[in-house]
């Protein structure tokens, strides 16, 4: 048997896959070579960082019952890979769940981001960096990505009324209170805003 | 395996799925490609379970897999990408110290590496061994070659990632 047809048996005798012959000869092998042993060690080293790979967790939306749970923000926010808002988009359409959990995370974004602008005043002179430069390439995605999600939603809620939150109503309300009540603050207790 | 029946592809996703992601992650070292192989395997499985007569589902089961996997590569070749591995940021476990991630995440990160330097039939061979479980005969039921090239391949495969992982790791 030629050096490598014999170093081969050790990679099989490791898996347990030689007959009871062969696997005494690897024995009377490793015990009369040291360099064969030496050999045999390297591949035993190999196989067993092989074997102490992870097992990773499969994604749980690619199962039958899964979800995609936080993968909703990310797609609304234009945070995925191509790849993973097609299979988003995918998965939304044929999953009535994550369809309306889309839909409840859409709304509380919108909601989020049409909270009216704090008057600065004297903090007018800190420097912003324009939203545009941050996320310009994100912005261009997040085109094709608002028009996916309003169409999804649309065919998922087409025709119903949903409540929508009155922005002014709730500003209303906040100065009312703060006139009537003294004591409302703003800010929670023990923060303090100081001149730059 | 021999099995007295056919299983529904909802059995199939449960069962199986994460073992055709790990092999699909270990081959690509890229968890799009590796999500994107279970969809066309799950897919294919719906497909074709109808046609599946009892007898050996894994062999069945890996080598739709096998080609699923080969098709995507076929379909890529045409747009080679550069696929670098990611970590295993999502691996389960219980709750080792410290050192022992950093120790466990360099080792895997080094293996993985090392996977994606292998041609792809010895790369095939180990991963199907030390990654998914198989045995020597139901590789070659899979990947349709004899039993003494599968032995051959894994040897050779290992011996190849001997001389390209840096001990002690």
């Amino acid at each position: 048997m030629n050096p490598l047809g014999r170093e081969e048996l050790f990679s099989a005798f490791l898996d347990g896959e030689l007959t009871t012959k062969e696997a005494k000869f690897v024995n009377e092998i490793l015990a009369g070579e040291e360099e064969a042993m030496e050999e045999f060690h390297g591949i035993q080293q190999v196989r067993k960082a092989l074997r102490m790979l992870p097992d990773l967790e499969i994604p749980g939306w690619l199962l039958p019952d899964g979800h995609l749970g936080e993968q909703l923000s990310s797609y609304l926010d234009g945070e995925l890979s191509a790849a993973e808002q097609r299979r988003v988009s995918d998965h939304v359409i044929g999953c009535a769940d994550c369809r309306a959990e889309l839909h409840d995370l859409d709304r509380a974004r919108i909601a989020v981001r049409s909270l009216p602008g704090v008057e600065t005043g004297q903090f007018d002179q800190i420097p912003v960096i324009p939203r545009s430069r941050r996320r310009r390439a994100v912005a261009v995605g997040s085109i094709g990505i608002a028009a996916a999600v309003a169409v999804i939603l649309g065919l998922a809620f087409g025709g119903q009324q949903q409540p929508t939150i009155s922005l002014d109503d709730l500003t209303t309300q906040h100065i009312a209170r703060a006139s009537a009540e003294p004591g409302f603050a703003v800010f929670p207790a023990g923060i303090e805003i100081s001149a730059p | 395996m021999a099995d007295e029946f056919t299983p529904s592809w909802e059995d199939v996703a449960q069962r199986y799925g994460r073992k055709i992601y790990n092999f699909a992650y270990r081959l690509t070292g890229n968890p799009d490609d590796a999500a994107d192989l279970v969809q066309e395997v799950l897919l294919r499985v719906r497909k074709g379970l109808s046609g599946y007569r009892p007898g050996s589902f894994e062999g069945w089961l890996w080598r739709i897999t096998r080609n699923a996997f080969l098709d995507g590569v076929r379909r890529k070749s045409r747009r080679p990408e550069t696929t670098l591995p990611e970590g295993d940021h999502h691996a389960l476990g219980s709750s080792p110290s410290p050192d022992e991630v950093l120790a466990s995440v360099r080792l895997s990160d080094n293996v993985q590496a090392a996977l994606l330097k292998l041609p792809y039939a010895f790369r095939e061979a180990v991963v199907l061994c030390d990654v998914v479980g198989l045995t020597y005969d139901e590789i070659a039921d899979a990947t349709d070659i004899p039993v003494g090239t599968v032995r051959s391949r894994i040897h050779r495969g290992r011996k190849m990632l001997r001389g390209l992982l840096t001990w002690p790791v």
